[in-house]
């Protein structure tokens, strides 16, 4: 393909390849997110070949390369992907570890800007523009400029309610959206969700990061805090409490004072009308029961 | 700890926001967000945060924290002596 559009949690993404550019082939997790709506909020305009960086560009944040296995971090101490800053531009710089050993890429984009430049370096005359973790990185800087939070939690609808459930790793997302799925519940995703403000209220929405995830999405009626423990118990937290445990929960790159402010004031008007409540919980059927008995 | 008649500002190396009556405060260093060091203050801390503004002592702090929440003097000084303690990271000293 030369060009394509993908619809991820309310985003119009749109990709194309200029002349200079590889043919365009989203992975099999996208396929699903392909629209024919062509009412872009974003254009990547995908060019084959190596872009070098401006002298001046600085780095101001940067991740190593880490797997999580069974529960045990491994990092292999190469260099995975980097955030780069000069003047208004920024540029995201990274290698494709998972998937394909041989490309890396350049994206020069802006928080002011809908069109950016991706500059892909690989052997191949085709590649999708859009691989891990690419995918999750241009998603959170959407999620930047659109005033949305990027979570680490999983979400369930059940009979038009909407509940997440957020934690850092081994908390219980999965394991708590597995509860539900077994009750007859949809489960939106286990792992990391978009909350976005809408005219009708908050929404969280799924993004593709397994290759069988259908594009999801439910109202936000309540977030559960959650932790494991040996009673079902609900604390309900406000405030400045309820904005600091989301706030330790959320995808964020915690560079540049205007970046933080910004997601601190989503996370505090959203706590002003959805409720939070801390859930330390049972991993059985009686916490379901529990949450409903308190509605 | 500072001194009663030290004049405090707030860190610029700080990002903040109230809600409600409280205050979510998260330090910067070096452009990063220290997130292990998310502080939150409840309405008295709020309260005292508000007054620390490049202009009031510690003291005169104190003082307006006696009366604007009716408790006696020595109860106020620890109160905002201690909680001076712990925001150190957020603030700084104007000798």
């Amino acid at each position: 393909m030369r060009n394509y559009n993908l619809n991820i949690a309310g985003y119009n993404i749109r990709f194309e390849a200029l002349a200079d550019g590889p043919d365009l082939i989203p992975s099999a997790r996208f396929l699903r997110n392909i629209t024919t709506d062509n009412n872009s909020d974003i254009l990547i305009r995908v060019h084959s070949g190596k872009f070098n960086l401006p002298e001046k560009a600085e780095k101001v944040f940067s991740a190593p390369y880490v797997e999580e296995m069974n529960g045990v971090h491994i990092n292999h101490g190469i260099n995975f992907w980097s955030i780069w800053k000069c003047h208004s531009d920024l540029y995201i710089m990274t290698v494709f570890p998972l998937s394909s050993p041989d490309k890396n890429a350049l994206l020069r984009f802006s928080l002011k800007q809908a069109e950016w430049d991706l500059w892909i370096d690989s052997t191949g005359n085709s590649t999708d523009p859009f691989e891990y973790p690419l995918d999750g990185l241009v998603l959170y800087y959407l999620t930047v400029i659109y005033g949305d939070i990027f979570i680490h939690a999983s979400g369930i609808n059940n009979a038009g309610h909407g509940y997440l459930f957020s934690g850092v790793s081994g908390k219980g997302k999965s394991t708590m959206a597995m509860l539900w799925a077994n009750s007859g519940s949809k489960v939106i995703h286990d792992d990391r969700l978009i909350i976005r403000k809408t005219a009708a209220g908050y929404k969280m929405f799924n993004t593709p990061v397994y290759n069988n995830d259908e594009p999801g999405e439910s109202p936000l009626n309540k977030i559960f805090i959650i932790e494991h423990s040996l009673k079902n118990k609900l604390v309900p937290v406000s405030g400045g409490t309820a904005v600091s445990l989301i706030m330790a929960n959320c995808i964020q790159h915690n560079w540049g004072p205007d970046i933080i402010a910004r997601l601190l004031g989503s996370v505090s008007i959203m706590c002003e009308t959805v409720p939070v409540l801390k859930l330390y919980f049972k991993p059985d059927r009686s916490v379901i029961d529990h949450i409903l008995e308190h509605e | 700890m500072p001194a009663l008649k030290s004049i405090l500002t707030h860190s610029p190396s700080i990002v903040t926001r109230k809600t409600g009556n409280e205050y979510v405060l998260i330090p910067v260093t070096n452009n990063i967000a220290d997130m292990n060091s998310v502080y939150t203050l409840n309405e008295t801390g709020a309260f005292i945060w508000e007054h620390i503004d490049g202009k009031r002592s510690v003291e005169e702090i104190i003082n307006e924290l006696t009366e604007e929440y009716n408790v006696d003097n020595k109860t106020a000084e620890a109160d905002v002596l201690s909680l001076l303690e712990e925001m150190s990271k957020y603030l700084i000293i104007n000798k």
